[in-house]
């Protein structure tokens, strides 16, 4: 189908990797929207045979892979860990977008990454020493830095492609681009809006990490706080101060205080960086393509509040589940009220026993209310709709433009 | 026990009137105040109050301070000392029975803890944090080591006492009582509910540390008379933010005006910030009204004084007005706690509170202090909900609606034995810290606490209409008390304060464990005629169409406000639904909302 645009959705596990392919002449586009997937839900196949498919099914007549856009839609390990593979320096790449948080040197984009690298650092450093749950520490590991990715991201990749950090600040939100024709690209977020902003910061949780790692300390260098001729022991203060009742179920209780806080901290952090999602849609003919990435209320609640970007989103033909199909990241409002009754959906997810409500079925149920062309990467838990291709390791649709 | 001599009325004790940072700058921070006296357990243990000092890092015990002893007594309590536990122990114990005095004070009765005492644990745990914790029934305090950068003039490295600052002690006992006047203000069912708990507790902190004239003459002396300067008065825990290397106080309580404040700021302490902000602004108009003239004296009619050192004679009249005003709209926000509905609290509802409280005591407003607090509340944007204007009148509580009967008889006639109990000392003297609940009213023992129950529930249920209730739920009696107080005009004002509350259990789970709630309170004269009603009904208890449209308002707004915190719940994702239906107790919780800071 000439006038059609394909996607492909790589079953990676709990991640991301989706490859769009626009008609073209002599040879088609193609736009690669993340490739990673989390180490606490992988795929059926290693990260990188799916890398390989990856740069296989780009590969044009001449033996070349070639990849026009590629797209980081913000830095999580589900959705980049695939860049850190050696093969994508034989790809040649015409532009790779990121989101403005990503830009080298301004100074916002630098200080909301210090901040959530710096607490992803401290962060996993408290989760070791508490031996914190797996899924716990798998969560942090998802917000390290993935220097090697995003490396490739930055400077990799063959053609010396262009960077574009987006949106850009105080220019259009739509742009078109030579490496696409005929497609126009609308940055619905990250905003430079302040709550948008304030969201990507891990922010309120310092003292509660010093307090854990602290209390972790404290069993090795305790910090005495008083002369130790001032210290009595337990049986001692209750034979001289009976009066005083502190019971064993008290002493208990106050050693308990702030369990859990490091679970609270960890999926701040996951948010704020999620908040610097990409959300992406793209415009070609009447097809309208949304990939929010994995956006939060913050930047959904900004683009819905724009009339034009309403407007837009309610025209969406085919749209990309945000984050896994999660709560939060795929709002009622935008089902309920915006998005129209003909379009495609795909959710890239696995289930992760710790994490249950991931994808979220109500979520599921209310798509396939309104559309039944709604499939998920993992498995078909209803035969896929007409239209859709799949096996073991894509699922792939079309829409017309 | 000896009974020649006078027992006094209040034990002087030492404390550090700031924290041992800004102690440490100048010797005269180092202030005496003076507590309700009783005879006291080593602990100090009394009725209300004990401090247990365990501690949780090093899993031992601190030998407990008796204040009673010849040698403490005779030098006004402990010197401060940091290097001595026993201090410690002697400081949160004054610092929160200051706070537990201005309550029973402005609220006209003894303030208990429901027969149990409220606990302090001095040194609980490593961490820069304080908080209270309604399970345990206690305030735990943390201690930490300083950062190595920007910690003010302490030493890089210095282990920092959180139960040394007379902000966070004030600030947790605060958030105590509040929990113990207003039990369902757990909840939270809208926005200001944590942001009016954070709130109210600064006010309390920040306004007590006005009462102290030592450090007020210091103040006004190094301001020039202006305290809304930057001055430590207004500011809190001065050492706590500088030790957590944020280069400044924890908060402060002069922060520009703007209208579009209450609708933008969500995050409790911000918001709370706003209500703290506008309360002092309230204070300092009021405090220049109160020095205009002394001003003028001093200057020769000008009003501007000469450059230089103050008359001391000056400074201590401005510092005695100072004073005066700070105790004033201390005891005001207090006192408008028997004015507030039992449920879903809102800064509207604080306002009006504090509006119709300082009305029915001092109906004049000489000094414009009230009309000044709207002010300042309009000024930030805070307008009570379903109010036709600002005016006073408008903003007094509603008068019943309808035809309601007085309290009973058999509630009203105990009154005059009730006052008895509540004379402060005499109820304590002699007797070695006994617990007792001393909640107002002579509700000496369970059976008689049944009786009034009953009667009161009686009541409610014969009343429905005109008091908001649905009859067809159960109807709880949240609490009964009557209070005394003497008017500026020197009048005995007696009050009956009863609150109810109804509950729909079966909305607990979707709204995370903070169901629907309507309730009223209910404020009466001493003959038992009503006249307050304060009602928050459900939409099935309102009786008027007025009032069904406010329910319903409430009923959205509470859904809309769980949908928001659903929105920015991090853990929403990645959490089973088993535990959604607790959802909101766990995004507010005291302990949780304190570490969020510093």
């Amino acid at each position: 189908m000439a006038d059609s645009v394909t996607i492909r959705m790589y079953n990676v596990g709990f991640g991301d990797a989706f490859m769009l392919t626009f008609p073209g002449r002599p040879r088609p586009r193609r736009v690669l929207i993340d490739c990673g997937s989390h180490s606490f839900g992988p795929g059926p196949r290693p990260m990188k045979d799916v890398v390989k498919k990856i740069i296989a099914d780009a590969k044009d007549a001449d033996g070349v892979s070639r990849i026009d856009v590629v797209v980081g839609t913000h830095r999580h390990q589900d959705h980049v860990s695939g860049f850190a593979q050696k093969a994508w320096s034989t790809v040649e790449v015409g532009e790779v977008w990121m989101p403005w948080t990503e830009h080298p040197t301004d100074k916002a984009a630098k200080k909301i990454r210090d901040a959530q690298s710096a607490r992803a650092a401290s962060l996993m450093l408290a989760m070791n020493r508490l031996n914190a749950a797996a899924p716990v520490r798998a969560m942090v590991q998802n917000s390290m830095t993935n220097a090697r990715a995003m490396q490739t991201l930055h400077q990799g990749f063959r053609g010396k492609p262009r960077r574009r950090f987006l949106p850009l600040r105080r220019r259009s939100a739509t742009f078109e681009t030579p490496v696409l024709p005929g497609v126009d690209i609308h940055v619905l977020g990250p905003s430079f809006d302040e709550d948008v902003i304030r969201d990507m910061d891990p922010q309120r949780g310092e003292s509660y990490l010093q307090f854990l790692m602290t209390r972790n300390e404290a069993a090795g260098k305790r910090l005495r706080p008083f002369s130790s001729k001032w210290s009595m022991r337990l049986s001692e203060y209750r034979r001289a101060h009976s009066h005083l009742m502190l019971t064993d179920k008290q002493i208990k209780e106050l050693a308990n205080v702030g369990d859990g806080s490091e679970f609270d901290l960890a999926t701040k952090l996951e948010k704020a960086v999620n908040g610097t999602s990409l959300m992406l849609v793209f415009s070609i003919g009447r097809a309208r393509l949304l990939f929010p990435g994995d956006a939060q209320w913050g930047t959904w609640k900004a683009a819905l509040a724009v009339p034009e970007w309403r407007e837009l989103l309610s025209s969406t033909v085919f749209y990309k589940i945000g984050h896994h199909g999660s709560h939060n990241a795929t709002p009622r409002t935008f089902v309920e009220k915006y998005l129209s009754k003909k379009f495609s959906a795909m959710v890239s997810t696995r289930k992760v026993s710790k994490w249950p409500d991931i994808p979220r079925l109500p979520l599921l149920k209310a798509l396939r209310g309104r559309s039944n062309r709604v499939v998920r990467s993992d498995r078909k838990d209803r035969p896929d709709p007409a239209g859709f291709t799949r096996d073991a390791e894509v699922v792939e649709t079309s829409v017309p433009i | 026990m000896n009974n020649e001599y006078d027992i006094p009325t209040k034990r002087p004790l030492r404390i550090f009137a700031f924290d041992p940072m800004l102690a440490q700058l100048d010797s005269t921070r180092v202030i005496t105040i003076n507590v309700p006296n009783e005879s006291l357990n080593r602990g100090p243990q009394g009725t209300r109050v004990e401090v247990i000092d365990y501690d949780g890092v090093n899993e031992c015990l601190y030998p407990p301070v008796d204040l009673d002893d010849p040698s403490v007594l005779m030098r006004n309590g402990l010197d401060p000392a940091e290097a001595d536990p026993r201090f410690h122990q002697q400081m949160v114990y004054a610092v929160a029975m200051k706070v537990i005095d201005n309550f029973d004070f402005a609220l006209g009765r003894r303030i208990g803890f429901r027969g149990k005492r409220l606990r302090l644990y001095p040194h609980a745990f490593l961490g820069r944090n304080a908080f209270f914790d309604p399970e345990l029934g206690a305030v735990l305090f943390g201690f930490f080591v300083a950062e190595q950068q920007a910690q003010g003039a302490n030493l890089p490295g210095q282990t920092i006492f959180t139960c040394l600052s007379h902000d966070i002690i004030a600030h947790e006992v605060t958030h105590a009582l509040v929990h113990r006047l207003r039990p369902l203000f757990r909840d939270p069912s809208n926005p200001d509910v944590f942001a009016f708990h954070e709130g109210f507790a600064d006010i309390v902190a920040i306004f007590q540390h006005f009462s102290f004239e030592g450090v007020l003459r210091d103040e006004i002396q190094r301001t020039h008379t202006d305290l809304s300067n930057r001055t430590p008065l207004a500011d809190l825990a001065s050492q706590f933010g500088h030790a957590t290397g944020s280069g400044k106080a924890l908060r402060t309580a002069t922060m520009e005006a703007n209208p579009g404040q209450y609708a933008s700021l969500m995050e409790p302490h911000d918001r709370g910030a706003l209500l703290v902000a506008a309360i002092f602004e309230a204070f300092f108009q009021t405090y220049q009204r109160r020095t205009r003239d002394l001003l003028r004296i001093a200057s020769g009619g000008s009003g501007r004084l000469p450059e230089g050192d103050l008359h001391p004679a000056l400074v201590q009249r401005i510092a005695t007005e100072a004073a005066a005003t700070a105790q004033g709209i201390l005891t005001m926000c207090i006192r408008a706690f028997d004015y507030l509905p039992p449920v879903d609290v809102t800064f509207g509802d604080f306002l009006r509170a504090v509006v119709t409280a300082d009305f029915e005591m001092a109906p004049r407003d000489s000094y414009g202090q009230r009309a000044l607090t709207v002010d300042a509340f309009r000024r930030r944007g805070i307008y009570p909900e379903f109010v036709t204007s600002l005016a006073e009148v408008s903003l007094l509580w509603d008068p019943p609606e309808g035809r309601l009967p007085p309290f009973p008889n058999e509630l009203v006639r105990d009154l005059a034995s009730a006052a008895r109990e509540l004379s402060g000392v005499s109820a304590v003297r002699g007797q070695r810290a006994n617990t007792s609940d001393g909640s107002g009213l002579a509700v000496s023992n369970e059976a008689e606490q049944r009786r009034y129950k009953r009667a009161l529930r009686k009541y409610a249920t014969q009343n429905p209409g005109p008091l908001h209730l649905d009859p067809r739920r159960e109807i709880e009696v949240r609490g009964f008390h009557s209070s005394y107080r003497i008017s500026p005009d020197g009048q005995l004002l007696v009050d009956i304060v009863a609150q109810f509350a109804q509950t729909m259990e079966e909305t607990s789970d979707e709204l995370g464990g903070a169901p629907l709630r309507g309730g009223t309170t209910v404020v009466a004269s001493s003959d038992g005629v009503v006249r307050y009603v304060i009602a928050k009904p459900l939409v099935s208890g309102a009786s008027t169409a007025r009032r069904r449209a406010e329910a319903q308002a409430r009923r959205e707004r509470q859904y809309s406000f769980v949908e928001e915190c659903d929105h920015g719940d991090p853990q929403r994702a990645w959490c089973a639904d088993s535990q959604l239906a607790s959802r909101m107790l766990r995004m507010h919780n005291f302990a949780s909302l304190h570490a969020g800071r510093g």
